[in-house]
């Protein structure tokens, strides 16, 4: 036990001073604690009033040692004294945590020092458990009164811990938008991110593809922060690509009247809007290096000059930057600078593609239907066949979602609409199917040239030594492999127009010994 | 293995008591189980490790378990060594539970011993060292022994820092009954204060003098020494068989004629009843005549702390108890 000794409340003279309530005193005075050892600090005037304290202690539990430490706070209410002589004794003590349990009175002493105690506590500097006590209540015969310990790990509270758990639940609910998502990574990142935002006001950068929900993420994570009031501001949205010329900059940082020809009154700009609030800047790789000059200031110092205006202009705001590119290769290029991308990828999220998140297209498609009707006050549902024709499809490798969610949305949206009677039959599944098939088909739709599939599974002589008809269907077969999940799953897409034909329809085998013949195994198309 | 559960009848730390105290008597070892369960606290207090203790030390034994808060203790006793012991609770329950616990192995030990027990000797929870000194040893010195508790100085709750002494020289001990009350030959009056103005005293006296029409010998006002306040009363009733009795103590916002009247009311219980002996001494006077080896007694409807004593007096020792209602409340208790 380590307690101060209450000047008012534990010193006491003569007989009836049993008859009053004293908190160092009642801790050994319990029936149901023990204290091996009593770590008492005191100032040195009450040197002899600790003196027969620890007479008293003696007599109602001689099991107790009471130890005196003399420390004097040069001001008992002043914090930062306290403070530090509490830290000292602290850092001096020869705790052993492994053999000896701890407890940190803190129903006695000022009430700086108590704070101070609970703050030496929380940090374990004192690894102990705090412990208040108080008076018997009216008509209670015991006179040791009430002891409760505290413990600051609030995982041990049951109750606590099951409300954290719930704050922690809703908010990564309202991340993923009330979506159940079932992808592990993403679910992983989502929880990541609502960590991050939770504690930093620093910016967070979000990777990854077109239409892999960036935008939606970034609108979600200001909501997140204002359910906390943590922003008091506005969500303010803008693509970097729409930006062009002078008026980039004057998007971006406002301008004052008369600063360029057209500028016809003050304009406040995009990151005074969202001063308090969260910036999301989309594609932030289409910046032109004047503005990333600018705004890298205006990140680091929260002021920046509107255009053609003498005084600088303050905005406290949270970036959230969003980008489908490699931004450290348009550093090695020269169009991106390297100081501002230090200053956004501290906290760097990827997230992944539809096509890397397959079993996420089931919540996402009733999430879909929803906000369907939410938007056009029309109901419409899918015939269970319909939807299974569908999943099938929107899983299999033959769907490449090459623009990710806003494939997946419009897909749904346009077969909602075309559903008669609100109800999706598998012919309106079907007809999508061609539509999407056919636009991911499109030329420059692609990623890659064959050239480069090629060349990421074979060696240059081996493409050399191939025809050009070989060329251009392996490029085709590796491209299908390579987005699917297993070899089966590849042979089936490649093979799905013959199999219904054939007696036997070992695929993955046909394609296992397609591949062999230019010396491919499974694995080389997975590990490059 | 023996094993107990700490949780039946009373459940409290009676069954503990005796539990140990009969293990050092027979050399058995036991298990108790479920310690208190079921209480707002449950497990062992410190009340009951010193009586663990104190066990341990005059039988050699060796507790495991023996912790605050342990539901399970296993108790492995030694041989009983009499001899010289002391042992310091503080307020950790009383002296007279401890004494309690010892008192049945050194009576059957090969020599006199002396226990002493620093602490509390006058806790409204138990027995008080007078209570021992007046009313339960020399009941207990009729069956053959001779103990005898020294109360040197007083120590009341909350304070403590009292200290008293049993000494006890074994002998053979053979049984009587106690079935008939007699006629009250003497009905006398103590009340104890310290550090307490002697009024409280002088006034509680005053409202068992009415009630019992004493004289002004027959009542006591005892001022002693100790490091707190205390304040305890009791009224004696002098029997050819046995000195009853009944205790009360005096409480912050318990006016002293309030005090006295618990204790009249529990003296005019014991009266009415034509019983010798009263409800707080038979279990423990149960307890003495299993180790004699047979008497009984004509006691009061049976308590729920008497049949708790009874079950885990079976458990150790063979003897059989009968417990038989003779007439309207009143009943028998026999060992043999």
């Amino acid at each position: 036990m380590i307690g101060i000794f209450g000047t008012v409340l534990d010193a006491a003279e003569g007989p009836r001073r049993w008859e009053r309530w004293r908190p160092s005193l009642s801790l050994c005075q319990h029936d149901d604690l023990i204290v091996s050892r009593f770590e008492l600090l005191h100032d040195a005037r009450s040197q002899r009033r600790v003196e027969a304290l620890e007479k008293d202690i003696r007599s109602v539990s001689p099991q107790t040692t009471v130890v005196g430490h003399q420390i004097d706070f040069a001001d008992a209410w002043g914090f930062e004294n306290v403070f530090e002589t509490l830290h000292k004794f602290a850092t001096s003590y020869p705790f052993d945590p492994e053999r000896e349990d701890y407890l940190v009175h803190i129903t006695t002493g000022t009430h700086v020092a108590q704070i101070c105690l609970f703050l030496l506590t929380e940090s374990r500097h004192f690894p102990a458990r705090l412990l208040q006590t108080s008076p018997p209540r009216r008509g209670q015969t015991d006179r040791a009164g009430q002891y409760d310990i505290i413990d600051l790990d609030l995982s041990r509270y049951d109750r606590i811990a099951a409300r954290f758990d719930k704050e922690r639940a809703d908010a990564t609910s309202i991340l993923k938008s009330g979506i159940a998502t079932r992808n592990a990574a993403f679910n992983h990142l989502i929880e990541n991110i609502e960590k991050v935002v939770g504690v930093s006001r620093a910016p967070v950068l979000l990777m990854g593809p077109t239409g892999a929900g960036k935008s939606q993420l970034a609108a979600r994570i200001f909501s997140l922060l204002k359910s906390r009031h943590q922003v008091k501001g506005e969500f303010v949205e803008l693509n970097c690509a729409t930006l062009r010329g002078d008026s980039a900059m004057s998007t971006l940082f406002g301008h004052v009247k008369g600063s360029f020809t057209g500028a016809m009154k003050d304009r406040a700009g995009h990151l005074k809007t969202a001063d308090g609030g969260v910036l999301f800047l989309d594609e932030i790789g289409e910046l032109g290096l004047d503005e990333q000059a600018m705004l890298l200031r205006a990140l680091e110092t929260g002021r920046f000059f509107p255009l053609g205006a003498d005084h600088e202009v303050e905005s406290e705001f949270q970036l959230i930057a969003g980008t489908n590119r490699d931004l450290s290769e348009l550093v090695a290029q020269g169009r991106f600078r390297e100081d501002l991308l230090a200053r956004i990828d501290l906290w760097a999220f990827k997230l992944p593609s539809l096509r890397e998140r397959r079993e996420d297209i089931e919540p996402n498609l009733d999430y879909e239907l929803s906000e369907f009707a939410r938007r056009t006050g029309r109901r419409a549902a899918f015939s269970r066949e319909a939807r299974e024709a569908f999943l099938a499809f929107a899983q299999s490798p033959e769907a490449v979602w090459a623009r990710n969610f806003r494939d997946l949305s419009g897909a749904i949206t346009r077969m909602c609409i075309e559903a008669d009677g609100g109800r999706v039959t598998v012919a309106g599944v079907e007809a999508e199917r061609r539509r999407l098939v056919s636009a991911w088909r499109q030329p420059g739709r692609s990623a890659k040239s064959n050239e480069e599939i090629l060349n990421s599974v074979l060696s240059t002589e081996a493409i050399a030594g191939l025809d050009l008809f070989d060329r251009l269907q392996l490029a085709g077969v590796v491209e299908v492999a390579k987005r699917s999940r297993s070899l089966s799953d590849a042979g089936r897409a490649l093979f799905a127009s013959s199999r219904t034909r054939r007696s036997s329809t070992n695929d993955a085998d046909r394609l296992r010994k397609y591949l062999a013949r230019f010396g491919l195994g499974w694995d080389d198309l997975r590990a490059r | 293995m023996r094993i107990i559960d700490g949780s039946l009848g009373e459940g409290g730390g009676q069954i503990l008591r005796t539990s140990l105290a009969l293990a050092a008597v027979t050399g058995e070892p036991f298990r108790i189980e479920r310690i208190r369960a079921g209480r707002k606290k449950p497990g062992l207090l410190r009340q009951h490790l010193v009586c663990v203790e104190a066990a341990a030390a005059i039988s050699g034994g060796l507790a495991a378990g023996a912790e605050l808060g342990s539901l399970t203790l296993e108790f492995t006793p030694g041989a009983v060594k009499p001899g010289r012991y002391s042992f310091s609770i503080g307020t950790a329950g009383s002296a007279s539970l401890v004494l309690q616990t010892v008192l049945p192995p050194l009576l059957r030990a090969s020599g006199p011993s002396e226990v002493s027990v620093e602490g509390g000797t006058h806790n409204s929870m138990a027995p008080t060292a007078d209570y021992l000194a007046g009313c339960f040893l020399p009941l207990v010195n009729r069956l053959g022994p001779h103990a005898r508790v020294d109360l040197e100085r007083h120590g009341f709750y909350p304070a403590g820092g009292g200290r008293a002494t049993l000494a006890i020289e074994p002998a053979a001990m053979t049984p009587f009954d106690l079935l008939t009350r007699g006629s009250i030959t003497r009905t006398r009056a103590v009340a104890l204060v310290s550090n307490l103005p002697a009024t409280i005293a002088h006034r509680e006296l005053r409202t068992v003098q009415t009630a019992f029409g004493l004289g002004r010998d027959d009542s006591e006002v005892r001022e002693v020494r100790s490091p707190g306040p205390g304040n305890v009363l009791w009224i004696e009733c002098v029997t050819g068989g046995v000195t009853e009795m009944f205790t009360s103590f005096g409480e912050k916002q318990v006016r002293a004629e309030e005090v006295a009247q618990r204790a009249i009311a529990e003296a005019k219980d014991w009266i009415a009843a034509d019983v010798p002996v009263g409800p707080h001494l038979a279990d423990q006077w149960v307890l003495m005549l299993a180790l004699a080896g047979g008497g009984s007694f004509r006691t009061g409807a049976p308590t729920e702390h008497l049949r708790t004593n009874l079950s885990v007096i079976r458990e150790f020792l063979d003897v059989s108890i009968s417990l038989g209602e003779v007439e309207e409340g009143r009943w028998v208790v026999t060992v043999s």
